[in-house]
């Protein structure tokens, strides 16, 4: 089986069977990513726009390079962007769904979310790659581009914040 | 187990993965447990495929462009690197006509050994002609069967 790195070589050729390869293996963990980071807002045009600049780039693509690693930072890159946008206005829950469990869910999704919102920048990106992504500390700390005490500082800061947000809450 | 569950679970341990290797957090002990399950509520609920299939969709033009491109620098290094070797197969064939020429010209009569050698001429510019006219068929049949494959695997 292809490595995704040979599969960029061939993507940069133009060969659609490699994007719909690579689109099969990182389309859940690039789409919640981005949809964690941004709180779900304008979800799907950042993540065809992500996939539009591995194309363009493809060709410049670093084989030594981990793909994933490259895939996260493109993203990262354009949902830092997308965060410096103005938000939506606020719309007002239907009060007629209430208490139904689907509803319950959200509502817990949205404080769960309401708690990254409430971390600074810095600390957000570190806990969404290492708690929902799985990446070891080297590799959060290559995708953010700092040393790994850095990573390491800011998610303790951070699980300080949320343990005291969380107990606060009572989430 | 549910899928918020476990990632719960999966989180909570790489929590605790940290917490033991930073002397902060283990001086004082967070409520990693809490911290996981507020975090593995947060759903995503999103079509990824069809997402997926919107971007494939996006990106076909200029996958399709990138292809071109690639096909007609593939063809260019193809044919040049077949062509370096052709003014010497030429000189070489140029030889040795001439030495054929000689030598039937003196057990022939001359007609029939310039028809002989103009005939073998012909037939070898015939055969270069198809050699170098297969190339970029050739590569069109690469590209044309990697085309097909690539409409099955489309999301």
């Amino acid at each position: 089986m292809a490595t995704d790195e040979e599969l960029v070589g061939r993507l940069a050729r133009g060969e659609e069977s490699a994007l719909a390869e690579l689109l099969r293996r990182h389309e859940r963990s690039l789409s919640s990513f981005l949809y964690r980071r941004t709180g779900g807002r304008d979800v799907e045009d950042l993540y065809q726009e992500t996939w539009v600049r591995v194309l363009r780039h493809a060709r410049d693509f670093d084989t030594s390079r981990r793909f994933s690693t490259w895939l996260y930072q493109i993203a990262l890159n354009l949902a830092r962007d997308w965060h410096r946008r103005p938000p939506p206005e606020a719309h007002e829950t239907d009060a007629a769904a209430a208490e139904s469990p689907e509803l319950a869910r959200a509502e817990a999704g949205l404080d769960a979310a309401r708690l990254l919102e409430r971390l600074p920048e810095a600390q957000r990106d570190v806990v969404i790659l290492r708690f929902y992504h799985d990446l070891s500390e080297e590799q959060v700390a290559e995708i953010l581009d700092c040393p790994k005490g850095t990573v390491k500082s800011r998610l303790h800061h951070a699980l300080a914040r949320l343990s005291q947000l969380a107990g606060k809450e009572k989430v | 187990m549910n899928h918020e569950d476990d990632l719960a679970r999966r989180g909570e341990a790489r929590l605790a993965e940290h917490a033991r290797e930073c002397d902060e957090c283990a001086a004082a002990p967070l409520a990693f447990e809490t911290i996981a399950r507020s975090l593995a509520a947060y759903a995503v609920p999103l079509d990824v495929a069809e997402l997926s299939r919107r971007v494939a969709r996006h990106l076909q033009p200029e996958l399709a462009r990138l292809a071109s491109v690639w096909f007609w620098r593939r063809l260019g290094r193809v044919i040049f690197a077949a062509l370096l070797p052709l003014p010497l197969i030429l000189l070489l064939d140029a030889y040795v006509l001439g030495v054929f020429y000689a030598w039937a010209s003196t057990v022939l009569p001359a007609a029939l050994a310039t028809y002989l050698v103009i005939s073998y001429a012909a037939s070898q510019l015939l055969l270069f002609a198809a050699t170098y006219a297969a190339i970029p068929l050739l590569l069109a049949r690469d590209a044309w069967f990697r085309g097909l494959t690539t409409a099955e695997a489309l999301p």
